[in-house]
């Protein structure tokens, strides 16, 4: 009974529950927009004909603007409208110093839970904060609710934050764990150097020995297609150093702020950022696990160039490669489209669901609901908590019940 | 309830102690106590003075088997032969324990039972008594012989054992049973008796259970990476540094953990395509003429969860 790691990966729950086809994932969105829209409009006309009655009794004219239909988002306004909060968490997560793989877990959360759920229902910065406060406690990295609501903003607080955790970690369906690519480029980069320097354990079926393979990889092109060189080891560890330098600013990027955690594999996210970095390398490295005439490595390398063009598809990558003037053109763009879309989405927000905090307390004990007598019990209840707190924060405690414990 | 009023009912028959003549009418708390060695009554006082000082010969006349006070006891019954009866049955039942599982046949265990009967008797009727305890004897001998047998299969072959007996002095069981061999040729030397004291047809062989193996908490599973080995140890110092630093190595962290761990992530999932492993598997006949329409069920099986607001 042998496990191999790709068997490994298939228990992971981000492949059995957050891995799609590209099909599926459009699919999933269209339909998540679908159903929010409809909620929208029927929320929207519930409330129209709740104020209609009401007009009626003041005699007074229903505005021209409230005849016209919902104009909902589509799918793809959405989507950019998401790529938009993964953007503000990332600056969060800079802003507040986490470390990479926080930001990195914060943002696949905001990910899939915007998979199920719509902009339209929830709205992106209420959603983004509690996501980072629950990628913290998911990273082991414990915070206080108070101190990390209180760096989010003038007006944020810590119910605010906490109103949401639960309707998000529900909506993750429990798996807090996400498989990140960043140790494993630091894997990679432990076995490249390794062969670098020709003393690295080679496979069991390997035909080359390890030094043979040292001599092929100090004559690699610099680029892809270029001319043979002839390197030195120092200069070969150089090389490899930067590689690892710029594939790691990529997984910190444009890999989380695409749909590639979604698509491919951590393993293959890496390998594709390594590419992006020094494809002559990395092809190499992938021919020393599988055997170029081995029918896996032409579709493997096939999906990591997919990957890669998916990658370098981000606007942030993009970026890195352009002029001043370019970039600040396309900045300006997006943020203009962004403006537009914001304002779109005030009109077409879901009135049930706006307000996270009271729809949250609405949950819990001292939930006021309709009727007067569960009103003044829930009153009661309260006055009661409240006394049993006060008395607990004494410096003897409480007193101690008479004739068994209370009422 | 009717216990104790039978026992009071004994004891006021014949109230007197044989030993002290005491009567009940004078102590009326007076308690009689037997040994079950010979079964003699006498009165609580009388063991206290005669027995408390050591053992010592019962004091009734014509009996002069060596008493101790710890056995003596309160009899369960009113008729002392059902006393002595019940406790040599208990002792027997003992050593012949055997069931019918542990037979072949129906027949087997019935005449096991019938040779059981028939020592009892012997037992209790002192019927060539001396005979009879001794092949008792030797029976309980065999048992435990037995039960140490099984014990030494576990830790060593028996077969070496038995070659090189002369040479090398043994440990414990061995040694006894040797020493129990050499007896059991004297014995039977002497008379025709079998060398275990009984022998019984059928006996199914006693199979010793199967020593328990180390404990395996991944129950036979082992991970077997196919793109690559780890190596013992990697020299890239931003990466491997906890190896030489005390905060990481006095706590126990032991570097391997984090070669094998990012190799692990390396190329875990490096043979997997999500795009084919997760697209919609076709049924057999129909869906071939189908394009993939329904795709938004795929991945997530419970798209339509409860909305807990």
């Amino acid at each position: 009974m042998k496990l191999t790691e790709d068997d490994i990966y298939r228990s992971s729950t981000q492949y059995r529950n957050w891995s799609f086809t590209p099909a599926q994932l459009t699919a999933q969105r269209l339909k998540t927009n679908q159903q929010a829209s409809e909620r929208v409009k029927a929320a929207v006309a519930r409330q129209r004909a709740q104020r209609a009655r009401q007009s009626q009794l003041d005699s007074a004219n229903t505005s021209e603007s409230e005849r016209n239909e919902v104009v909902c988002l589509t799918p793809e306004e959405e989507l950019k409208l998401v790529d938009t909060f993964c953007d503000v968490a990332q600056k969060l997560g800079d802003f507040c110093n986490y470390p990479a793989e926080i930001t990195a877990t914060c943002i696949q959360f905001v990910r899939r839970f915007y998979l199920f759920n719509s902009p339209m229902t929830y709205e992106g910065q209420n959603i983004t904060r509690t996501a980072m406060f629950i990628a913290n406690k998911a990273e082991s990295h414990f915070l206080d609710v108070e101190v990390f609501s209180s760096q989010c903003g003038k007006n944020s607080t810590a119910e605010k934050i906490l109103a949401p955790e639960y309707l998000i970690i529900q909506a993750l369906r429990y798996n807090l764990d996400v498989k990140h690519p960043f140790r494993a480029l630091k894997g990679g980069h432990l076995e490249l150097v390794e062969l670098a320097r020709g003393n690295l354990a080679t496979l069991p079926n390997a035909s080359q020995t390890a030094t043979e393979l040292q001599n092929e990889m100090l004559q690699l092109p610099r680029k892809a297609g270029g001319p043979a060189v002839k390197m030195t080891g120092p200069e070969l560890e150089k090389r490899l150093g930067e590689a690892y330098g710029f594939a790691a600013y990529i997984l910190k990027t444009a890999a989380l702020l695409t749909d590639s955690y979604f698509l491919y594999t951590p393993s293959q996210i890496w390998l594709a950022a390594h590419l992006l970095a020094d494809e002559p390398v990395t092809l190499f490295y992938l021919s020393t696990k599988i055997p170029p005439s081995h029918p896996t490595y032409s579709k493997l390398v096939t999906t990591i160039r997919a990957c890669a063009t998916l990658i370098s598809s981000h606007r942030s990558y993009r970026s890195d490669r352009s002029s001043a003037e370019e970039k600040d053109i396309r900045d300006q763009q997006a943020r203009e489209e962004i403006k537009a879309l914001v304002k779109k989405l005030r009109q077409c927000r879901d009135p049930d669901k706006v307000d996270l905090v009271k729809l949250n307390q609405a949950q819990k004990r001292d939930a006021v609901h309709e009727g007067g007598l569960e009103e003044n019990k829930a009153k009661r209840r309260k006055l009661q908590r409240e006394g049993y707190e006060k008395e607990a924060d004494g410096f003897w405690g409480p007193d101690i019940a008479k004739n068994g414990g209370g009422k | 309830m009717s216990k104790t009023a039978t026992r009071a009912g004994a004891t006021s028959k014949d109230d007197i102690c044989p030993v002290c003549k005491s009567s009940r009418y004078l102590n009326p708390n007076m308690k009689f106590l037997v040994n079950p060695e010979c079964y003699h009554k006498m009165c609580e006082s009388c063991v206290d003075r005669i027995f408390s000082h050591g053992p010592a010969p019962c004091p009734i006349a014509g009996c002069k088997r060596t008493l101790r006070k710890a056995r003596f006891r309160r009899q369960t019954f009113e008729d002392l032969k059902v006393e002595r009866e019940v406790d040599i049955r208990r002792k027997v039942a003992k050593l012949f324990d055997k069931e019918q599982d542990d037979f072949e046949t129906l027949r087997d265990y019935n005449d096991y039972l019938e040779t059981v009967e028939t020592t009892l008797w012997n037992l209790i009727l002192k019927i060539d008594l001396e005979a009879t305890n001794r092949r008792i004897g030797l029976w309980q001998q065999h048992l435990t012989e037995e039960s140490n047998s099984t014990q030494r299969t576990q830790v060593e072959d028996p077969s070496l054992l038995t070659d090189k007996s002369h040479v090398i002095l043994k440990k414990g069981g061995t040694q006894r049973k040797n020493v129990a061999g050499i007896k059991q040729d004297l014995l039977t030397g002497v008379g025709d008796e079998p060398e275990t004291g009984f022998v019984f047809r059928g006996l199914k062989k006693r199979v010793a259970p199967e020593p328990e193996k180390p404990y395996d908490p991944y129950n036979g599973w082992s991970i077997e990476p196919q793109y690559y080995v780890v190596q013992d140890d990697y020299n890239v110092d931003w990466i491997t540094h906890p190896k030489h630093d005390p905060a990481f190595t006095v706590g126990g962290y032991d570097v391997r953990d984090l070669y094998s761990r990012a190799l692990c992530d390396a190329f875990g999932g490096l043979g997997v395509f999500i795009e084919d492993e997760k697209a919609p598997q076709p049924s057999v006949g129909a869906a071939t003429a189908l394009p993939v329409v329904d795709g938004g069920g795929g991945g997530g099986q419970d798209v339509n969860m409860d909305d807990i607001f």
